[in-house]
């Protein structure tokens, strides 16, 4: 098994993709709960996020 | 570009970053000022029928981002001067943020910030949600830099560009999803 080292857990936490399912998790989430604040900031911050990169 | 080392010493990184944040939040705040203006345009029509349009907007991105249609879409194709960072940092990385928060002064590479600005427009949501769905659109590209200041990764670029399909294509799936579900 490899040793976690402090660059290897940097590196997870700051993985790229991670915003992405855990907001996209989220925005699912609170439609299916009718929140409707919570899914438009959801999807609000997913559009702002699929602009990674872009400037 | 708002990270690089060298000349940009004498003021803190994680200044800058704080900096660039509070542009990013007031810029899309003030874009989903404008969309929610417009929005009551939009009242008239009948709520389902703004449901069904919502529904139907996010499903054509999801086609554009698989590569099904090869939808065309309106952007200012210019990336912002990158001058404003080299005068004054902490103004330039404001006003660098705030243009890059209103989403309509340089590249929009991704289809999901349509869905949201017309879904926004459509629902004519209260000017609280909408003004917070709008500085959430800052928070998320503020997050973008706010994780490349925490990786410290020089290949951080490349890391990036290598999820971008998959990032765009979840992103407009999730949204319909979402959508679909909170307006049926």
């Amino acid at each position: 098994m490899p040793e976690l080292t402090a660059g290897r857990l940097r590196r997870g936490l700051t993985e790229p993709f991670l915003p992405v399912a855990a907001l996209s998790l989220l925005a699912v989430a609170a439609a299916a709960l009718d929140a409707t604040v919570l899914c438009w900031a959801s999807v609000g911050a997913l559009a702002g996020f699929a602009l990674s990169g872009s400037v | 570009m708002l990270f690089s080392p060298g000349w940009r010493a004498p003021i803190r990184q994680g200044e800058v970053l704080a900096v660039f944040t509070l542009g990013l939040l007031a810029g899309g705040t003030l874009s989903a000022a404008v969309v929610w203006l417009l929005s009551g345009l939009t009242e008239p029509v009948p709520a389902p029928a703004r449901a069904a349009s919502i529904i139907g907007i996010a499903a054509l991105a999801v086609a554009r981002e698989t590569g099904l249609l090869p939808i065309p879409l309106p952007q200012n194709a210019r990336q912002i001067a990158p001058e404003v960072l080299q005068t004054r940092l902490r103004r330039g990385s404001l006003q660098f943020g705030f243009e890059l928060g209103t989403g309509v002064r340089t590249y929009v590479s991704a289809s999901t910030p349509y869905v949201l600005a017309l879904g926004l427009l459509l629902a004519h949501r209260s000017l609280a949600t909408t003004l917070l769905t709008g500085a959430a659109f800052g928070a998320g590209r503020a997050l973008s830099a706010a994780l490349t200041y925490l990786a410290r990764d020089e290949h951080r670029d490349a890391a990036i560009a290598a999820r971008m399909p998959h990032t765009k294509t979840t992103t407009a799936i999730a949204t319909l999803i979402a959508l679909s579900l909170l307006l049926t």
